[in-house]
């Protein structure tokens, strides 16, 4: 006879068919993102404020991003907050309306149709967001423990909400006269939000977990995240209100300075766990991950040119403005998603196939369930892709981007197939 | 070593069993990881209690690695009663990684 006593409710995690669906979506998105850069290659030499430029933005953001990132806080914000996630159920509806609402804002961004294709697809991607802002705060308010890294998984998903309900005014704003300016003005607020509110302020909170984890490091610094926390937040509401108050373009280096000492800050963080680190060996998944976080600052110092053009008044800045969002879309948030899905994923997996296995015979390990070859190949493409779109884009070289997006399709390919592999794994009879 | 046991013979046996059970993602079995904190042995009620904990609360794999705690002692005492306790204080910290452990984890 078999008991578990004791706090066996530390012991029930989220249950992978609520977590799986976000992946496949996310990976499946990437890979539609990439042959869309490729066959709208062209529109790379255009102006950013570009129907398809907007969709691919949009396939980026939300389908890839946002999609994956929702599916591992469902597996990780238990372990970040030490409390069960409220409802699955809530979790599954956030995944519909977000599933269904990504198609129908892209259709309506590429066609320009602003009308009920890309209103309903705001409206659906909204409540998305709603059910996880419920499910996250139920399941903060049920957990004992308040630390900071949920207050980092929080405020980020309000930022998240702002950015989303911003967005589907933007979208009504083509139809009904809601802001007195154009919605082209007021896309600096929107972008902003969701890049440092959503994404930085995220991808550092929980990311101030996971690595000394992942590291297994004995490094902790409390005080110095909440200093990373006030200056992004800061940084962001200082430069809605200068948007809001100032014409003078100078002031805006005041809340770059705060998000950029908060990243050097993290950076400093990383390197401190890296350095205090029980487990010598780092491998492929955790480097390229770390390298990520180096790569925020390549948008940092590029917003900082365009500022400072912006005030020289005749330089045209429009291919510094696409580089830009690229280096944030496909730079920084791709690369720690590309390595953290391979520090997530394998696991969910191998807790689906191998549960109550490990004991009785000899199980693979989670990193057996994917091939380290395709990762190592999916890198190298991402990384000359990356590269090569990037110099396309800024020299406005239509061949370079052309280039880049070929090698982006491949590393996406092979990223998926890593993806499938994984999820389709099942156990060998003799395990 | 971390256990506290009231039967050495049988503690041995259990503590062989348990280095088959590993934590996945650090890849080093649950003894030299210092998650076991007790083995206590009832010959008349024919019942093994393990206490033990996790690295973190919530852990993702905390359910697999309890699962296969509980599958590894009933093996080793077949028939007898095995209950896993899990305990979250004292809290594990990296201090409880056994000397073979480290020696693992710097290889």
């Amino acid at each position: 006879m078999f008991i578990v006593s004791g706090k066996t409710a530390a012991i029930k995690t989220t249950s992978y068919k609520v977590v799986l669906p976000f992946y496949v979506y996310a990976a499946v998105s990437f890979l539609v993102a990439t042959f869309f850069l490729f066959f709208n290659s062209g529109t790379f030499l255009n102006h950013y404020f570009h129907p398809h430029t907007l969709a691919i933005t949009h396939i980026m953001a939300l389908g890839w991003g946002t999609m994956i990132i929702l599916g591992a806080s469902h597996q990780l914000v238990p372990v970040i907050i030490e409390g069960k996630l409220y409802s699955e159920k809530l979790a599954m509806a956030s995944f519909i309306c977000a599933a269904i609402g990504i198609p129908l804002l892209v259709y309506g961004f590429y066609y320009f149709k602003m009308g009920a294709p890309a209103k309903w697809g705001g409206r659906f991607v909204l409540v998305a967001i709603i059910l996880y802002l419920i499910n996250l705060w139920k399941s903060i308010s049920q957990s004992k423990s308040e630390n900071v890294q949920a207050i980092f998984v929080f405020t980020s998903v309000l930022w998240l909400f702002v950015t989303a309900a911003l967005g589907l005014a933007l979208v009504y704003n083509f139809t009904y006269i809601m802001f007195p300016k154009g919605s082209l003005h007021y896309l600096p607020l929107h972008v902003h939000a969701g890049v440092i509110g959503w994404f930085l302020l995220l991808i550092l909170g929980v990311g101030s977990r996971l690595i000394p984890m992942f590291l297994i490091s004995k490094y902790q610094n409390i005080k110095l995240l909440w200093y990373i926390y006030f200056l992004i937040n800061s940084g962001l509401v200082g430069y809605i209100l200068l948007f809001y108050t100032s014409s003078l373009e100078v002031l805006l280096f005041i809340p770059i300075a705060f998000i950029l000492i908060a990243i050097a800050l993290f950076i400093y963080y990383c390197y401190c766990a890296y350095k205090q680190r029980i487990r010598k060996q780092v491998d492929d998944q955790m480097k390229i991950s770390l390298l990520s976080i180096g790569m925020i600052l390549l948008p940092i110092i590029l917003i900082s040119i365009i500022i400072v053009m912006l005030m020289s008044f005749s330089i045209n800045k429009t291919n510094l403005v696409l580089s830009y969002g690229f280096l944030i879309f496909f730079g920084w948030i791709t690369a720690i998603i590309l390595g953290m899905t391979f520090k997530t994923l394998p696991f969910i997996v191998w807790n689906k196939v191998y549960h109550t296995r490990s004991a009785v015979g000899k199980t693979p390990t989670p990193k057996d369930l994917f091939s380290a070859p395709v990762f190592k190949w999916m890198g190298i493409f991402y990384i000359a892709g990356f590269i090569a779109f990037v110099l396309g884009i800024t020299f406005s070289i239509l061949i370079l981007i052309q280039i880049g997006a070929i090698l982006l399709i491949i590393s996406a390919a092979l990223y998926n197939t890593n993806v499938f592999k994984l999820i389709t794994h099942k156990a060998n009879n003799n395990e | 070593m971390n256990e506290v046991t009231n039967n050495n013979i049988k503690c041995t046996l259990a503590l062989t069993a348990l280095h088959d059970v590993y934590d996945p993602e650090i890849g080093l079995n649950v003894v030299d990881l210092g998650l076991i904190y007790e083995l206590n042995f009832d010959d008349a009620e024919k019942k093994v209690t393990c206490i033990m904990t996790l690295t973190t609360e919530f852990c993702p794999m905390g359910e697999s690695i309890v699962d296969n705690v509980k599958q590894a002692l009933g093996a080793t005492f077949p028939g007898e009663t095995i209950e896993v306790n899990l305990i979250f204080e004292p809290a594990w910290n990296y201090d409880k990684i056994s000397e073979e452990g480290r020696e693992f984890l710097n290889g």
